[in-house]
């Protein structure tokens, strides 16, 4: 169970709260589309749940305890993430990124029990890295890359995911079949999946609830019937060029001219 | 440890065996291998052989060993620290800020008088090699500072260019200190193993050995920040604690070295590489003993060319190690799908 209580996130700079007050929980098996326009605060706010920003006020709890506070080798075995930030690793292969994952569950020395190969193999098996496994993981496409970075969040058997835009680098098969197979993933583990995306029609379709931020840090929940009802959809991403109808659950292109 | 590591293992330690046992073996007198045997197991050989063996050459190989293993760790904990492939404690200028910190502290002793200079010569030992380390910490946290702000090769330039101005310094700062009764030996500028004398092997192998168990205790954190800082604190690593792990950890392997031995240049750089190719996994903790006997066998082979019975003693020994190592470093800089990514 993930309950966030008053959460206010932003910077201690100039910038300050980007979304304030937020209260809210999501269940095991969740699978949640976080959405909003670029600088809406969509990885502020994910990065603060997974633990690795402070929030300004309030807190995020996991299964009862406080996130922030829990030990970093704790919050490891419970959180995993995936990030859209680009790292060089000399001479890193996939496997090893992968096995990686197991960090938290190992020794000192970081060797893999039985019950680790388990969930680096099943890890691989869902996500379809199996072929390339021995690469080096800095000669993958961006869209390989991103794969392999979902097959490890999935090896680290968290109770929450925390995935931000992940499908940015994917052709559109690929986004669809990796969303479908997060959500089943969250179903079947009992996982509580957050994901942030720009994939609208995706995530309205595949979502169990979604999280709305607009551009004045105002913050909406909902099924995405709901929010497509109530307007905020609408409300948050319609420019001059684009609106969402609610009639066809869709966004649509206007013809100003 | 995977038995591609192991196996690895096995066979580097018998390739440094015998050739530590043939560079025993040969130098301005050859002497038979029984007798370099029997001199080293104490039974029946001459006292001629014993001294040459057990006084000259073994404190030298023993020291290329050392140093060389020490230099290949420091460079595995660098380049995943620095996530560089061409880091290591030469090419950052750690070496040479070592060896700065020594010339300023023999002459500083210089020029405060004769009681100084004999303190100093009293206990050469931990001295130096604290000057060595404060003078490699510098660097060290000069480089990581630099790090976080320039690309991979920048960091590189940036530290052969502090390496070089440490050098001129260090030079200059000597030849002051000689002229005032400071002294250090020779050849200690250009990196050599024979000028370590055996009652100072302990002080290059203690910290070393130190240096070696925290190098181990920080190898599963170090592995998970080749991810990168955030994927490494998602997995629970506290990456500031590590940080300064890794740097004592390298504090601790470089400083006997640079006060021993000198600048050793490209062992650090390579070993590693090398390590990886053996290993065929970037994971620290299987890197460890494999870049430190990679290492060893480099500076090894280094001193024994430089040791063969040539006519007259002409060779250094980082010219051979710069006539091995700089083309290898091209090769990485060309052909390394990491260094690819940085350009």
């Amino acid at each position: 169970m993930l309950d966030l209580q008053s959460l206010t996130v932003g910077y201690r700079n100039t910038r300050g709260a980007v979304v304030s007050d937020i209260d809210l929980s999501a269940a095991p098996g969740d699978f949640v589309c976080i959405l909003g326009r670029n600088g809406s605060g969509k990885s502020t706010l994910m990065r603060t749940i997974a633990g690795l920003q402070t929030a300004l006020d309030g807190a995020a709890l996991l299964d009862g305890e406080d996130i922030a506070s829990m030990r970093p080798a704790t919050r490891a075995r419970r959180i995993a993430v995936v990030l859209t930030e680009r790292q060089f690793n000399p001479g890193l292969r996939v496997d090893d990124v992968i096995a990686l994952a197991r960090q938290p569950f190992t020794g000192w020395q970081g060797g893999l029990a039985d019950d680790d190969r388990v969930a680096i193999t099943d890890a691989v098996a869902v996500t379809g890295v199996e072929p390339f496994l021995r690469r080096f993981f800095s000669d993958l496409s961006d869209g390989e890359r991103q794969r392999v970075m979902i097959a490890r969040a999935l090896a680290q058997t968290p109770h929450l995911m925390v995935l931000d835009e992940i499908t940015a680098f994917l052709d559109l098969p690929s986004r669809v079949e990796i969303m479908a197979m997060l959500r089943d993933q969250a179903r079947e583990k009992e996982q509580i999946v957050l994901l942030s995306s720009h994939d609208l029609d995706l995530s309205l379709q595949l979502a169990d609830s979604v999280w709305l931020l607009d551009d004045a840090g105002g913050f909406s929940v909902g099924t995405p019937d709901e929010l497509s009802r109530s307007g905020a959809l609408g409300g948050a991403f319609d420019s001059g060029a684009i609106r969402f109808s609610p009639e066809r659950g869709r966004f649509e292109i206007t013809r100003t001219r | 440890m995977s038995a591609r590591v192991s196996t690895s293992v096995a066979v580097l330690i018998a390739a440094l065996a015998a050739l530590a046992l043939l560079t025993l073996t040969y130098g301005q007198i050859a002497l038979p291998l029984a007798d370099t045997l029997g001199a080293l197991t104490g039974r029946q050989s001459t006292d001629l052989a014993r001294q040459i063996v057990l006084d000259i050459r073994l404190p030298r190989v023993a020291a290329a060993i050392i140093a060389g293993g020490a230099l290949g760790m420091a460079g595995v904990l660098m380049q995943a620290l620095f996530r560089n492939p061409v880091a290591d404690a030469w090419s950052l200028g750690l070496l040479a800020g070592g060896q700065l910190g020594v010339a300023l502290t023999v002459t500083a002793a210089a020029f405060a008088g004769p009681a100084a200079v004999s303190f100093l010569t009293l206990f050469e030992g931990p001295s130096i090699t604290l000057a060595a380390a404060a003078g490699v910490a510098i660097a060290a946290l000069a480089m990581l500072a630099l790090g976080r702000r320039v690309g991979a090769i920048t960091l590189l330039v940036i530290g052969l260019m502090l390496g070089f101005t440490s050098q001129g310094l260090t030079s200059v700062l000597l030849h002051f200190a000689a002229r005032a009764g400071g002294r250090i030996y020779g050849g200690w500028q250009d990196a050599s193993f024979a000028g370590v004398a055996p009652e100072a092997l302990p002080w290059l192998a203690v910290p070393i050995l130190l240096g070696a168990c925290a190098a181990v205790a920080t190898a599963k954190s170090l592995s998970s920040l080749l991810l990168g800082e955030t994927y490494a604190r998602s997995l629970g690593v506290r990456v500031t604690a590590l940080r300064h792990a890794v740097l004592a950890a390298t504090v601790l392997l470089v400083a006997p070295v640079v006060a021993f031995c000198g600048p050793v240049s490209f062992v650090g750089l390579i070993a590693p590489h090398f390590a990886r190719a053996l290993a065929g996994t970037a994971r620290i903790l299987p890197l460890l003993p494999l870049a430190a006997l990679g290492g060893a066998l480099l500076a090894l082979s280094g001193d024994a060319i430089i040791h063969a019975p040539w006519e007259q003693h002409f060779l250094h020994l980082n010219a051979i190690l710069a006539i091995v190592g700089a083309p290898v470093v091209i090769l990485i800089l060309i052909f390394s799908p990491a260094v690819r990514q940085w350009r």
